[in-house]
């Protein structure tokens, strides 16, 4: 099991509050520790509407990765006409490097059924779904037990709590491409069908699984419901940064040290890296890559960074999959984006023209790069590729599959400059 | 059927009629966009590279997409399956060029047509039975029809898309976009292999987060100034 990093005393734990039982699937446990609390106040005391307030006032986010406000997509898929609604929880974890959700789901399942079920209720939706990695066995077999028990102590299932309404849960495994994280390629593979995304809008709030509304929220987003619907917006608040408020989970990976982390939301990189430990004597940190595969690369200047949904995407990074990467100066950064870039073009699904086509084009820059056979016009292209890809693009990966390199470019400009690469001759040579 | 004869056809003539004198207009796209329909794929063309042979991979997206399902074709694709389309071999030229054979991975010369493999049916029924004949729970129906099998035999896909209704160019759409879906049957290590081979880029993504972390994208390299 992946380890958690030891955390600064001051830093709120809502995500990882009850991670330290036992036995994570003892339900009578996690409910003296306070689950489905929330639940029993969201359906008993609040209803739908007052719920989704709560939620709204909150300033709650989304952990997936863009940081929609969890409360209007809430809103619209409510608001939507309907027969059926739905309420798919992201558990997928598409990053192969960063294994946050399914940290998250291990240790407190209840967190995640509570919050979906949260969701389910405040939409008025009676079937949800938990979508996770076919391969992971652990994750299916634990939330599956963990569902048989609340099913069994009625806090889902039907009549839930003694309102009157049916509320199922699933655990659905699916597997096969990076691409399933995306909200609609997922409920393509949910409808069984090939995992290509869907021009959005239609939002999945509106026109979702089965056509019919459906909310797509990341299992981190769930768990952090229970916690505000039990301890109130305004404590939430008071948590994370004024614009993203609580915590989010992050998959720290530095020279020595890794491992997952709860850290409220706007913290400076600074913060975060430091809990990675030491460089190695002599070693000077050269970057931070944030995001996963599609991440940014930030220069170590710009360590006081708060992470946060909008500053990092203006330094041209994203929160992603939650994965930061401290890399020293011994990496080789150019081919560190070969590899991202590589990685992305290849994980495209073939859909769109940018994705098809932008991907594989910018992928061979970077291979020219690292073979040293930059062509003069190469950087001015590679701007005007990403440019294009991103302004013309159908889903959102072929947007965040120039980041590596933009951000490369941006800041490790020189490292990007053919001029300073040797040639593949001049390497010959010196060997 | 229309009360009058030929009713449709001068409603038909009708629109274009009316279309014909309505203002053409430009849109300024990026900046303006337009609504596009949900399968709008451009215009349809099939090119022909250099050596005058078709482009078409034999991948079933038009034929996915196509929203009449007029669009069918027989072949090989990429990954070297042959027979991937639905109707009679007769009805469509088989891709069988030089071209589409190398680059599926084909042996060149292979000009005989077999027709694909026949399987006993009692496991595809049983497992339609199961699923209630669902095409949206068509993931479980084929992870199900490869566990009996041990791969997908175009014979079950042709099974599952009769009993099911979903078009052939879909349920061969979802099988061959999921890595661990097969065509042929195979070994454990073999299925591995191909899961890597299909998605090559994920083991080079992580070995290279952890060589950054050891300390140098290759072993040995210098430490630069
Ligand atoms: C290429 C790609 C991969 C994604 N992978 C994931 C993922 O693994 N898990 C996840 O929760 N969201 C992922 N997302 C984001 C989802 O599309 C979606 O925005 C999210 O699940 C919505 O939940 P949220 O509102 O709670 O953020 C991915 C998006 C893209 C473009
Ligand atoms: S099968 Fe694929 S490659 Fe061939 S014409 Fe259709 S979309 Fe193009
Ligand atoms: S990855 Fe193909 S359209 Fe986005």
């Amino acid at each position: 099991m992946v380890t958690l990093l030891k955390t600064p005393a001051t830093w709120p734990r809502i995500l990882l509050a009850r991670s330290a039982e036992k036995d994570p699937t003892d339900l009578d446990a996690a409910v003296a520790a306070g689950a489905f609390d929330g639940l029993r106040r969201a359906i008993r005391d609040l209803g739908g509407a007052a719920t989704i307030a709560t939620i709204a006032a909150s300033g709650l986010r989304g952990r997936g990765g863009a940081g929609y406000p969890t409360a209007d997509k809430w809103r619209t898929a409510a608001d939507t006409d309907a027969d059926r609604r739905y309420v798919v929880a992201n558990g997928y974890g598409a990053d192969p490097a960063s294994h946050t959700d399914r940290t998250l789901m291990l240790r407190d399942p209840f967190a995640v059924i509570e919050g979906t079920a949260i969701a389910a209720s405040a939409i008025d939706a009676t079937e949800a779904f938990i979508a996770v990695r076919g391969e992971d066995s652990d994750v299916i077999a634990r939330l599956s037990a963990a569902i048989g028990a609340a099913t069994d102590a009625g806090f889902i299932g039907a009549d839930v709590l003694g309102s009157g309404r049916d509320l199922w849960l699933a655990v659905r495994p699916v597997q096969g491409a990076y691409m399933l994280g995306e909200e609609t390629v997922l409920l393509k593979a949910l409808e069984g069908k090939r995992g290509q995304p869907e021009q959005k809008p239609p939002h999945p709030a509106t026109v979702g699984l089965y056509d019919r509304p459906t909310v797509v929220n990341n299992v981190q987003t769930l768990a952090a419901v229970p916690w505000i619907v039990r301890s109130g917006a305004d404590a939430f608040r008071a948590t994370g940064s004024t614009s993203s408020s609580g915590t989010v989970l992050v998959q720290l990976r530095a020279p020595g040290k890794e491992g997952i982390a709860e850290v409220p939301l706007g913290t400076p990189l600074r913060d975060i890296v430091k809990l990675g430990g030491k460089l190695q004597a002599g070693r000077t940190l050269q970057a931070v890559l944030i995001g996963g595969p599609s991440g940014g690369l930030l220069p170590p200047d710009a360590l006081d960074t708060p992470y946060d949904f909008g500053t990092l995407r203006e330094a041209g990074a994203h929160v992603g999959s939650g994965s930061v990467v401290a890399v020293d100066d011994r990496t080789d950064l150019l081919e560190l984006v070969g590899v991202l870039t590589r990685f992305c073009a290849n994980e495209a699904c073939g859909k769109s023209i940018p994705c098809r086509i932008g991907t594989k084009r910018l992928a061979e820059i970077v291979a020219r790069r690292e073979g040293g056979l930059l062509r003069p016009v190469d950087t001015q292209l590679a701007a005007d590729l990403a440019h294009d890809i991103v302004e013309s693009a159908l889903c959102d990966h072929e947007r965040l599959a120039t980041f590596p390199l933009t951000s490369g470019m941006r800041y490790f400009g020189s490292d990007f400059d053919h001029a300073n690469r040797p040639t593949p001759v001049a390497t010959e040579a010196a060997r | 059927m229309s009360l009058v004869p030929g009713l449709g056809l001068v409603k038909g003539m009708a629109l274009t009629l009316r279309r014909i004198f309505e203002p053409k207009v430009t849109v300024r796209y990026p900046e303006v966009r337009l609504d596009v329909p949900h399968k709008f794929r451009g215009r349809l063309q099939l090119l022909y590279d250099e050596w005058g042979t078709l482009k078409c991979e034999t991948c079933f997206q038009c034929a996915q997409a196509c929203p009449i399902e007029c669009i069918d074709m027989g072949g090989i694709d990429t990954r070297g399956r042959y027979h991937v389309h639905w109707g009679a071999p007769e009805t469509y030229g088989e891709r069988r060029e030089e071209s589409a054979m190398r680059r599926s991975g084909r042996p060149v010369p292979d000009p005989a047509y077999r027709p694909f493999e026949p399987i006993a049916m009692g496991e595809v029924d049983r497992i339609l039975e199961e699923y209630d004949h669902d095409p949206a729970r068509m993931l479980h129906i084929l992870e199900a029809t490869q566990d009996a099998y041990g791969y997908l035999p175009v014979a079950a896909l042709k099974r599952i898309s009769h009993a099911t209704g979903a078009w052939y160019a879909m349920i061969y759409g979802t099988a061959s976009y999921y890595a661990h879906l097969r065509f042929e049957p195979a070994t454990a290590s073999e299925q591995a292999a191909a899961v890597a081979d299909h998605r090559p880029a994920e083991g080079e993504y992580l070995s290279a987060l952890g060589a950054a972390l050891e300390g140098g994208g290759r072993p040995g390299a210098p430490a630069r100034a």
